[in-house]
């Protein structure tokens, strides 16, 4: 990285560092330090992710599987698995306590009960109607405990003519149902077909960021309850469903085909609603380029000097630039003059310009398109305590996505990555329900942990 | 059905929001911002939306193609509901002031500017703090308040996060340019993050009396979603690449092209799951073959692909319909691709109230989608739409801050106040009486 001079503002960076940098998180106290989860995913990694994000910030978590371990365990590229775990669960296993406990017996399901009696919040990913099915849904287990708050993340929700399914929720079949994935990809030529592109068609973003969305409000959800229960003592039942989650993302389609008719398709690249607004492609990959703001994208043609050849003087409003053939034409006409530059000299004339251009301080968004393996390997993420990698006394260092927002209190923190399956039911059951060596070794025998 | 669910939709007013009695005010624009203000108030917060007056958020321009509702930016009106509307002034010092006194009385506070703009508005967390030592005050922007990025100034926005976290990237499929979201995924995912970082901070403060200060970079916040990424680079050496509509980490999970040429999206990685397929393809003889009885084996590439061909060949001889349908018989997860179409007809979404119609006094009657979290004892809920610059003024300054219209004239006088411009997606529909709206009528 190279030396840079300090803004005028640095002694407020310093002073905010000096308040929030990860590396002092374990200075603080954690918020939910005084909640306990179970965690009964399954399959979903929406459920995983909801129970992580409140593990991070200190709640205590039991993540509850099926003697064997849960599916996602094996989720992972190419079956790539380190010390018997996939790399999605190796992520997601953090700060919990891992436990076995078969559901399918009536003694596996009084434990539940039990420990039930014991936590603040449930979270559970079953296809709508097994929990219930087991004696152990929302409605038995109030009873046990009124202040449970009981989170259910599923495919079809708990009510609502196809909450009936027998299936489980995923990732791609929920990004499928937002109707995100139907808006996004490349635009098929005319005159081509899918045959000829493949590539061309509908296309689903590569995280998991329908089961993100959804474990994220579900977390949202789960802590307003709390707020609510501190004031009322009342539990509730907390219904979420993926793919409604992830649509709730998506913004004016909805309206679009309600008041216009107007099916919300593919724009490649470009952005139906903005501009300047799109990837380009330059010298060694692509950049992001973006100004939504008449001033930014007058400046960025003063960057790629065609200021005055394209009349940018002239111009006063953005509003004709949003209309399709406008953003086609223009598109057309950038092209070449990104192509001219690197990523990484686009990026400095932006920020250059914003020191010295004609409309300084405005200038546009500027970013380099890069793979995920230059994203790790980015100091000044590294910097900010992204990336800092987690000693595992099992799985060795890890590196895990982190400190994803940094506070001067009660910062998220992850301790450790992922647990082996059961490998807590000693402490756990011991704690919960004082079951030592000899009541665990029976349970094990028959079948229960 | 479980019971406890009975009648949701039916009985929501019957209700309260989980949040109600919470304050929160907001000086955002665009769509990072404001969105996580606008979950709180779905959920029954009380938000102040605060615009420089007299042009406001910059999203009121904003709109796909040239469409606006009743002269109103759509994008605006999805990202902004619920909310009170006022216009202050915050670069003058009587509407730091006012301001001042509003976050005394609040118990949230968001932002999203470049580092350092709100303490040179005399506003920042120390200002406040001295006010209100409860408050919890979150900045969000692009790069956080501190490091290279930030210190070198960048303006961020949510296509760039998309490009500089990786998310782009692995969105393509194979040997593509990186593909960007047509959501604003990090704008959006990023303003939910932030309500997480705030409501424990609530529930830390209904401890211990604490705030706190909070700040959010929606890169960083986007790569925690990606989060099978980071480990398998870090132990196999190897860059993660996109695989299209595959899912890497799950087989078989992929998008098929089907008989009538539309897509259908299925995955079944559990025995059962993919025995039911298979059984659903007439080939049950494949879940006990060695490449594909496994899950991780049959995660290996070249099984992974294998059957992946096998699924896509029987896939094209049926419709997508079809496929739903089978997913349903044999339990395993499948269902057609949904475009806004659907959204609209969709009896599921209509009859959870997911997909609903507002009755607001200036825009009408128009299509929303509700809070996707369903709660059986505080069921959040979608009330009305968005508002004209400052449209609410005279409401909250009386309502909050017991302020007479004498004293309010005066504020207008000085500027410290505002009205909306008279301009598209500023000023009211050009059907409003004048009237309709108000909270405190004049």
């Amino acid at each position: 990285m190279t030396e840079q001079k300090r803004p005028k503002w640095a002694d407020w960076a310093d002073h905010i560092r000096s308040l929030d940098d990860p590396a002092k998180n374990y200075e603080k106290p954690e918020a939910l330090g005084d909640l306990t989860i179970i965690d009964l995913s399954s399959r979903s990694m929406a459920g995983p992710y909801c129970s992580s994000l409140l593990a991070e910030l200190g709640a205590e978590t039991i993540r509850i599987e099926a003697p064997g371990g849960d599916l996602v365990r094996s989720y992972s590229p190419n079956g790539f698995m380190h010390r018997g775990t996939g790399m999605a669960y190796i992520q997601e296993g953090r700060n919990k306590y891992h436990i076995t406990l078969n559901l399918e017996t009536e003694e596996g399901r009084d434990i539940l009960k039990s420990l039930v009696g014991q936590a603040d919040i449930l979270i559970e990913t079953f296809p709508a109607g097994k929990m219930d099915a087991w004696g152990i849904g929302y409605e038995e287990l109030a009873k046990i405990n009124p202040r449970l708050i009981y989170t259910s993340i599923t495919g079809y929700g708990q009510f609502g003519p196809e909450s009936g399914r027998n299936q489980y929720d995923y990732d791609n079949v929920a990004q499928a149902r937002s109707g995100v994935q139907y808006a996004t990809g490349e635009v098929l030529p005319e005159g081509k077909t899918l045959e000829d592109m493949p590539y061309a068609t509908s296309t689903k973003a590569g995280p998991w960021i329908a089961w993100a969305v959804s474990g994220t409000f579900a977390a949202v959800g789960i802590l307003a309850a709390v707020y609510y229960r501190e004031m009322t003592g009342e539990g509730q039942a907390l219904d979420v469903s993926t793919p409604e989650a992830y649509e709730r993302l998506n913004d004016y389609m909805l309206h679009w085909y309600a008041d216009q008719g107007v099916v919300n398709e593919r724009f490649g690249n470009l952005d139906t609603c903005l501009w300047l607004y799109g990837f380009y492609p330059t010298k060694d990959g692509g950049v992001f380029l973006g100004g939504l703001r008449l001033e930014m994208w007058k400046a960025f043609v003063d960057i790629v000097g065609k200021y005055d050849e394209w009349g940018a003087e002239q111009w006063t409003t953005l509003a004709p630039f949003m209309k399709k053939d406008w953003q086609l034409k223009y598109q057309a006409m950038i092209n070449p003059e990104t192509l001219r530059y690197t990523s990484q000299e686009l990026t400095m004339k932006s920020i250059e310009y914003a020191k010295k251009g004609r409309l300084a301080p405005i200038t546009p968004v500027v970013a380099e398109i890069v793979p995920p393996w230059s994203a790790m390997h980015d100091e000044v993420w590294r910097d900010r305590g992204v990336f800092t990698p987690v000693q595992d006394p099992v799985y060795g260092s890890i590196v895990c996505a982190q400190a994803q927002w940094k506070s001067t209190e009660t910062p998220p923190r992850t301790k450790w990555a992922c647990r082996p399956v059961g490998y807590d039911n000693g402490f756990v059951y011991l704690k919960y329900m004082g079951y030592g060596p000899v009541k665990l070794w029976e349970m094990t025998e028959k079948g229960i942990i | 059905m479980p019971d406890v669910f009975k009648d949701y939709v039916k009985k929501k007013f019957s209700k309260p929001g989980p949040l109600k009695g919470v304050r929160v005010l907001e000086v955002c624009t665009l769509l990072f911002g404001p969105s996580g203000p606008s979950f709180l108030a779905e959920m029954g917060a009380e938000v102040i939306k605060i615009e420089l007056p007299p042009a406001g958020d910059v999203t009121r321009s904003l709109n796909p193609f040239g469409w606006f509702y009743k002269e109103q930016s759509p994008m605006f009106m999805h990202i902004n509901p619920n909310k009170y509307y006022m216009a202050l002034d915050l670069h003058i010092d009587m509407g730091q002031q006012i301001f001042k006194e509003l976050a005394a009385k609040a118990d949230i506070v968001e932002f999203n500017l470049r580092p350092g703009v709100t303490r040179r508005w005399n506003i920042g967390y120390e200002h406040i703090k001295e006010v209100n030592p409860g408050i919890i005050y979150i900045e969000k922007n692009g790069f956080g308040q501190w490091g290279t990025y930030a210190e070198q100034d960048r303006p961020s926005n949510d296509g760039a996060s998309q490009a500089l976290a990786g998310y782009a990237w692995m969105s393509s499929f194979p040997k593509r340019p990186p593909l960007k979201q047509s959501i604003w995924i990090c704008d959006y995912y990023g303003g939910l993050m932030g309500e997480v970082a705030v409501l424990a901070a609530l529930h830390h403060r209904r401890k211990t009396g604490k705030g706190q200060f909070i700040e959010m970079s929606q890169t960083e916040n986007i790569m925690r979603v990606m989060n099978w990424v980071w480990p398998y680079q870090q132990l196999t050496g190897k860059g993660v690449e996109p695989t299209g509509n595959r899912d890497q980490c799950i087989c078989p999970a992929d998008t098929f092209l089907c008989a009538d040429n539309l897509l259908a999206a299925l995955a079944a990685p559990g025995p059962d799951e993919f025995l039911g397929l298979c059984q659903a393809m007439g080939k049950a003889e494949l879940a006990v073959d060695p490449r594909f009885q496994d899950h991780t084996v049959r995660l290996q590439d070249e099984n992974a692909l294998a059957i992946l061909k096998i699924i896509a060949d029987w896939a094209r001889t049926k419709t997508a319909d079809e496929i739903e349908a089978l997913g349903k018989e044999f339990s395993f997860a499948a269902t057609r691709l949904h475009n806004a179409k659907d959204m609209n007809e969709d009896p599921q979404r209509r009859e959870r109230g997911f997909v609903k119609e507002i009755d607001d006094p200036l825009y009408g009657q128009y299509v929303e989608h509700e809070f996707p979290v369903m709660m059986s004892k505080t069921p959040p809920k979608i009330k009305w739409t968005v508002r004209p610059v400052g449209f609410d003024n005279e409401f909250i300054m009386a309502k909050i801050l017991g302020r007479n219209q004498t004293q309010i004239d005066e504020l207008y006088l000085h500027g410290v106040l505002g009205k909306w411009k008279d301009m598209q997606g500023r000023r009211p529909p050009s059907d409003w009486d004048g009237q309709a709206g108000y909270i405190i009528r004049r």
